[in-house]
């Protein structure tokens, strides 16, 4: 058998969080395309509900996106630790990774470099597209939906600013990127020591580091 | 004696004027009874018409005397109340079909048109049709009726004629009218800029020139941006409304209005057609046809208007899909060289 090394990777807050904020994403990106192709989509029921939706949906994920900020910079204070790729990060940590994942993984060779803890759960990699992700596109994701959905009183600012129809691709093409980050996050989830391992971690808390084999944890 | 016969003479035309009147009937014309009713301080204010705005109309084409029948020559002080002529003897088809709305038992012509205004539909500003409504209908309780089934209630009254939802006028297009915001916190309603600030801002040329550069009546979208873009215009802009193409008189509320679908799922397609509503001096507008492509354009020519749903950008699209590819070219990508390269990772 082999050995069998367990690294608690995950406290109970930041799992709820995912999961609340996965949800949160997913219902986004379907109502979204429904609120914009609302002729060809009709997925999510009448327009009314759909608008409903995806405008709770986004209040949620906002609402989540302050608990997370505030959890790791608050509580755990580890914000920057964990998600601030540092000089070496950039230098060799993100060609170390990409070697990893595109060469020696289809080859079959050597482990992944990274190796998570509870103090450096994300390779360079992860670090760098969550970086991007968690504090760019999700605050203006947000920040642009809450104003789309106070137009009225905001009205004359929004104009200024160059007017309803940026805003509105601003926040179209953010949840496009969103999207597209969260095919690329799924796949990624797949790639631990079993398909379904970090997906298990992110569930359990507990990530099983097998003896010989590296883990790194699509979990952010 | 010369003097006396010219005296006599005199005498007897004046005579003969004075019964000649009334002997030669209805002989006040429109001029005489606006001499009275045009005048503020011959009448009182409730039967006081605005002259400007009546000679304009087709109304005044028909003489006051069309709709008033048997003024008589001591009016007013026979103390007689002139007849009146109907709308429906002139107006017939409206009146059918304003009767079959359920409307017709609550409100006559007269409670919404003023017959010494009566303007065309297109000559009409959008606040000015639903002031016609307000006067009965109080906007609090409009405002609760509406919140309880319409998100962003504020934003659906005040963009749309009542018209829009309340008459089987099923074909929409988007007006654009010239407001500003005077508020200093910026957040208050906009206002419907008027004729004579605009005026002043052509300084001197012709208000339709300050957006129909080349005066054809016609606005391109290059004359458009250069209006939206223009620093001197700052405090102004275009705010696009959408509005039914044609008024109807079917009054009632219908169904397929409950369904958002009927404005926000039109598609782009419905979204091409835009006319530009300019004040005039007496207080209608005027229409001006826009190029394709206003109410879809990102950039330049629509800041102010956004329907969900329906002005989406083609172009955008594209970048939206190209990017949602992007994200699916690593799980593609990867994944099939990662089925193709699988035994090299067996037994690991
Ligand atoms: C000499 C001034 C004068 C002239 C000229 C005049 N009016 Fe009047 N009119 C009045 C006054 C004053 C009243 C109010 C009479 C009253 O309240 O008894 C009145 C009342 C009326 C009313 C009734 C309003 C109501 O519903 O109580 C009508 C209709 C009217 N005028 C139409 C006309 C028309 C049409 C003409 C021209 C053919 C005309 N008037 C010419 C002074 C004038
Ligand atoms: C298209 C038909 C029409 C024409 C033309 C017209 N009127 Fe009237 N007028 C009416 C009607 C209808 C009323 C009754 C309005 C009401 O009861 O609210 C009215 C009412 C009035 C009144 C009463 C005050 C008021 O406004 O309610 C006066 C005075 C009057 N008209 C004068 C005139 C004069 C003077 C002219 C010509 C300059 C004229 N009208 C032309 C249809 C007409
Ligand atoms: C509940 C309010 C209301 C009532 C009642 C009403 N209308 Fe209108 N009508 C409107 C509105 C709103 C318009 C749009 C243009 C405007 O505001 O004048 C209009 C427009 C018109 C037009 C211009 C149509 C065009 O295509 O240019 C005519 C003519 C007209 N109405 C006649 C009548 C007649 C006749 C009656 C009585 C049978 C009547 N209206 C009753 C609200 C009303
Ligand atoms: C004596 C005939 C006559 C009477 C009575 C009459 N109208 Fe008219 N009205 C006309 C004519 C003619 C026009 C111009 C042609 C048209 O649009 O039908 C017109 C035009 C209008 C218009 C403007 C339509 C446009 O497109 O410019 C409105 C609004 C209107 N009438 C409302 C009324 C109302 C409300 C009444 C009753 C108070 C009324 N009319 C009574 C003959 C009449
Ligand atoms: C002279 C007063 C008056 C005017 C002007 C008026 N209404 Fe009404 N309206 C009423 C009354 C009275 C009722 C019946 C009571 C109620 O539902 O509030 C009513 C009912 C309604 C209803 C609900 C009942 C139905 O028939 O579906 C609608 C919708 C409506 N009005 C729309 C309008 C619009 C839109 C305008 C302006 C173009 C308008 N009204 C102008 C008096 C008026
Ligand atoms: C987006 C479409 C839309 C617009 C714009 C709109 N309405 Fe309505 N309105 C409706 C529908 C749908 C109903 C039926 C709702 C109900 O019965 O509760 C309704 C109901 C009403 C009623 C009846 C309310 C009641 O208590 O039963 C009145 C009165 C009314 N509208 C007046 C207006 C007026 C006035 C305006 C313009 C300021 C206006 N509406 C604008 C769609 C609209
Ligand atoms: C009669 C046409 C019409 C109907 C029906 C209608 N809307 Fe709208 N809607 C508009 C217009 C016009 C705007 C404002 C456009 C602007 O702000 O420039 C708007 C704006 C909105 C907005 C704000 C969009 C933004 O920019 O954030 C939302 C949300 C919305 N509508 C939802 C709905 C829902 C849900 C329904 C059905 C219950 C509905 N609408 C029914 C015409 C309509």
């Amino acid at each position: 058998m082999e050995k069998k090394n367990m690294v608690y990777l995950n406290t109970t807050p930041i799992r709820i969080w995912h999961w609340i904020n996965a949800l949160g994403i997913i219902t986004l990106c379907l109502s979204g395309a429904q609120i914009r192709f609302p002729e060809y989509i009709t997925l999510l029921g009448s327009y009314k509900s759909v608008i409903l939706l995806h405008n709770t949906a986004g209040y949620v994920v906002t609402v989540s996106l302050f608990i997370w900020f505030i959890y790791y910079t608050f509580v755990t204070r580890t914000l920057a630790k964990l998600y601030v790729p540092t000089m070496d990060d950039l230098k060799n940590g993100v060609i170390k990774q990409v070697v990893y994942y595109f060469f020696n993984f289809f080859l079959g060779r050597g482990e992944n470099p990274h190796h998570p803890t509870p103090d450096s759960k994300f390779n360079a990699m992860q670090k760098s597209a969550y970086l991007a992700v968690m504090v760019g596109l999700m605050p203006l994701v947000c920040v642009t939906g809450i104003l789309l959905i106070n137009v009225d009183p905001v009205r004359q600012y929004i104009v200024e600013m160059g007017g309803l129809k940026i805003l509105v691709s601003l926040h179209f093409l953010v949840g496009s990127s969103l999207c597209a980050f969260l095919f690329t996050h799924m796949y990624l989830s797949t790639l631990g020591h079993s398909p379904m391992a970090h997906i298990v971690t992110m569930w359990t808390g507990w990530e099983e580091e097998v003896e010989g084999h590296g883990g790194s944890t699509d979990s952010h | 004696m010369p003097s006396t016969k010219k005296s006599r003479f005199l005498q007897l035309c004046i005579i003969v004027m004075l019964f000649a009147v009334p002997v030669s009937g209805y002989s006040m014309d429109d001029d005489d009874c606006l001499g009275c009713h045009g005048d503020e301080d011959s009448v009182a204010a409730n039967l006081f018409i605005d002259q400007v705005s009546y000679g304009i109309t087709d109304h005044a084409e028909l003489g006051c005397t069309g709709c008033h029948e048997g003024v008589s020559d001591e009016h007013p002080d026979d103390g007689l109340i002139p007849s009146l002529v109907g709308c429906v003897d002139c107006h017939e088809d409206i009146m059918e079909e304003y009767q079959a709305g359920t409307h017709s038992d609550n409100a006559e012509c007269g409670d919404c048109h003023n017959p010494h205004k009566a303007f065309g539909f297109a000559d009409v500003c959008c606040a000015d049709m639903n002031d016609q409504c307000a006067g009965c209908h109080d906007a609090e309780d409009v405002y609760k009726a509406h919140n309880e089934w319409l998100p962003q209630t504020k934003l659906h009254l005040a963009m749309l004629p009542c018209i829009s939802c309340h008459t089987d006028s099923e074909c929409q297009m988007v007006v654009w009218y010239i407001v500003k915001n005077t508020n200093v916190a910026r957040l208050a309603d906009v206002e419907f800029v008027e004729y004579n600030e605009l005026e002043k801002l052509a300084m001197g040329k012709n208000v339709q020139s300050l957006v129909d550069l080349d005066g054809d009546d016609f606005i391109s979208l290059a004359e458009m941006k250069v209006f939206n873009k223009n620093p001197k215009y700052k405090s102004f802009r275009l705010q696009g409304r959408l509005s039914s193409e044609c008024a109807s008189h079917t009054l009632t509320t219908f169904d397929n209005r409950w369904d958002c679908c009927f404005c926000h799922c039109s598609g782009p397609e419905s979204m091409k057609k835009s006319v530009v509503a300019l004040p005039t001096e007496i207080g209608t507008f005027k229409r001006i046809e826009v190029e394709e492509g206003a109410v879809l354009s990102i950039l330049n020519n629509s800041p102010d208007f956004y329907l969900i749903g329906a002005t989406r950008s083609f172009l955008l699209n594209i970048i939206g899909l190209l990017i949602i590819c992007g994200g699916l070219a690593l799980p593609f990508g990867h994944g099939f060289l990662r089925f193709l390269t699988r035994k090299n990772r067996l037994g690991k």
